[in-house]
């Protein structure tokens, strides 16, 4: 039997024993059916996620299937009438489900991927790369620091799987002169994933995981485009130091000289002034909301229009829209409201005692989950499956308050999500930069696990300092 | 997975051999299938599409008894099943007027001079492959072996 198929019977298997087993063998009290079947498949959604026999996409399709199919106002039928209401429980309302495709959270993705076609197909990206690596001369050192930065600041508005792919391409050439031996090569590759990972945490759009995150950081915790850049940032730039002297210390680099050449001009004709004064306007207004009142997901709806109006992103390009990503978060998305609408969240947490244990010993073991969960697994399915449990936590426990609450628990949670980077499957950039032939997985694992455990800790420092100042 | 082929034509059974054992890297990912004639490899193509495979790489020889190398390229071409399948025409003795046909009406991918150099062909068939992958959305993460970066990272440069 293949592995493949093993892994979808269990996968299967699971989620259908919890289906079939009785209510009562739960063993807690008041359970309703449809909060049973809420529970079978949120796991069907950790098996799927985790063991992958199928794609993760796909598998945020699955659920949303399945949660109109067996918990919706619209469902199937002969499985959701029932004679008593009571032990029955709430449907979820099935437009709501469906409405997880197109939720101002994935809009606000989408814009993110207007901008970014727009600046790869007008070369704004690999012009603005040429710019920005001029002043780190010719040293080493500064270079990798210099491409570090750049591949940061761009995955906080590009995906960090393209901007690998630029930086790598642009690097292809460098990396072929190092001299046999010579350790500074892996540092140069392995400088690049790390980055970029790093970088996706500044910006609400700079990583899948952060748009699951804006999900739960609603009314009261609602966070603003500049607000998440403020703390975000700053950790960035200090992880991204760490990252290029634990490289740096490890594998030194012997080389004394290094020339990046790259090719190219700006694009001076009026649809590229277009991209650039978009792009431009678009940042600035995200920055801005208090001025303007425009909220971050109206206003990634300004690229959308004017490129597709301009004709500059067209049909064609249409196709390379990730939708991949975007149905993976909704798949996401929609588990959480499977969980709030059935009122299974509330449940469990109700009949758990987390109230007994430390609000530190929550916030440690859920970080450090979510941190392991991360290196073997997609980050976006990671989110997906934690951050429902998490919010539910920090709503409703009140010790959390005093650390910051919901917000501070959701944020420290998806930061420990995108920090994993030990092994070339932790994410796309590490699997990029693996297949470059340059790094052996050893390589990889141990300087990514210090890079990760740094940046838990300082994830933590940042939640205490930001809780200090009255940020939550 | 959907299986992967490289189906390799030429009506000298040493050349076939010499070709196929050159092309040893790639049976870790792929099938490879050896042709004897144009109408053989044809036969070959079809049975594979009718399971549902690809052909992700076509190399053949020019002069062959029967049907040539190009009129092979030709089939291929004017049949939308095989719009990515990518070609490879390798041979030592194609006349001018064949390559222009080649090239021109067969939309030849990539022209290998007899005898290979067994380092350029693998770099040619890495790069092929790649672009089929690419172009038909084929999951490439298994087949990092066999694929060529340079054109992936090309490609991934466009992904949002």
């Amino acid at each position: 039997m293949s592995a493949k198929l093993i892994k979808l019977i269990i996968s299967i298997g699971i989620p259908v024993i919890i289906l079939l087993l009785p209510v009562s063998s739960f063993g807690i009290d008041g359970l309703t059916i449809v909060e049973q079947r809420v529970i079978a498949i949120f796991f069907f959604a950790a098996l799927f996620w985790i063991l992958e026999p199928i794609p993760i996409y796909a598998t945020s399709l699955v659920i949303i299937f399945l949660e109109l199919f067996m918990i919706s106002t619209k469902g199937f039928k002969p499985i959701l009438t029932s004679n008593d209401p009571e032990t029955f429980g709430n449907l979820v309302d099935y437009k709501v489900i469906m409405h997880t495709f197109a939720s101002p959270i994935i809009l606000l993705f989408l814009g993110g991927f207007f901008l970014a076609m727009a600046a790869t197909k007008y070369r704004l990206d690999q012009n603005l790369a040429r710019v920005f690596l001029k002043p780190f001369g010719e040293n080493p050192k500064m270079v990798m620091l210099g491409i570090m930065i750049i591949t940061a600041i761009f995955s906080m508005f590009m995906s960090n799987t393209a901007t690998t792919a630029m930086m790598l391409s642009i690097l292809a050439p460098v990396l072929a002169v190092f001299l046999p031996g010579d350790k500074g090569r892996i540092a140069f590759t392995l400088a690049i994933p790390f980055a970029a990972n790093v970088g996706g945490i500044g910006t609400p759009i700079g990583t899948p995981p952060n748009a699951v995150a804006l999900k739960y950081l609603v009314g009261d915790s609602y966070i603003s485009f500049g607000q998440w850049m403020s703390f975000a940032v700053p950790y960035v730039v200090i992880l991204l130091f760490v990252a290029w002297g634990v490289l740096l210390v490890f594998f030194p680099i012997k080389t004394d000289k290094i020339k990046l050449n790259i090719k190219g001009s700006w694009l001076k004709n009026r649809k590229a002034y277009i991209v650039y004064a978009t792009f431009a306007l678009t940042i600035i207004l995200w920055l801005t909301d208090f001025l303007h009142g425009m909220n971050s997901y109206i206003v990634a709806m300004l690229p959308v229009a004017v490129f597709s109006a301009l004709d500059i992103i067209n049909k064609n390009d249409l196709k390379n829209i990730s939708w991949d990503v975007l149905w993976l978060v909704s798949g996401g998305i929609a588990l959480g409201l499977g969980l709030e609408g059935s009122g299974l969240a509330e449940r469990l947490i109700s009949v758990i005692p987390f109230d007994t244990y430390s609000p530190m010993v929550i916030i440690l073991l859920v970080t450090v989950v979510a941190m392991m969960m991360a290196n073997f697994m997609s980050h976006t399915a990671t989110a997906n499956l934690l951050l429902p449990l998490v919010a539910a936590l920090g709503t409703s426990l009140s010790s959390l308050e005093a650390f910051g609450g919901n917000k501070m628990i959701i944020l420290v949670v998806t930061v420990s999500c995108s920090i994993s980077m030990a092994l070339p499957i932790s994410t796309p950039p590490n699997a990029l930069a693996f297949a470059t032939g340059g790094v052996e997985t050893k390589h990889m694992a141990k300087s990514g696990i210090i890079v990760t455990i740094i940046g838990l800790l300082l994830n933590y420092l940042t939640m205490y300092v930001l809780n200090i100042i009255g940020f939550f | 997975m959907d299986k992967l082929y490289i189906i390799c034509v030429d009506d000298q059974r040493e050349v076939l051999n010499a070709l196929t054992e050159d092309l040893e890297l790639f049976e870790s990912h792929l099938h490879i299938e050896e042709c004897e004639s144009a109408d053989e490899a044809w036969d070959v193509i079809e049975s594979v599409d009718s399971e549902g495979d690809h052909v992700a790489v076509l190399v053949t020889d020019q002069v062959m008894p029967k049907n040539s190398g190009v009129d092979l390229l030709k089939k291929l071409r004017e049949d939308g099943r095989f719009d990515q399948t990518r070609t490879v025409l390798l041979t030592g003795q194609a006349t001018h007027k064949d390559t222009i046909e080649a090239i021109n009406t067969a939309h030849l991918d990539n022209y290998i001079e007899k005898p290979w150099k067994k380092e350029a062909l693998h770099e040619t068939i890495k790069v092929l492959i790649t672009k089929f992958l690419l172009a038909k959305g084929l999951d490439y993460q298994k087949l990092t072996d066999v694929i060529d970066q340079n054109t992936l990272l090309t490609n991934l440069r466009k992904t949002t």
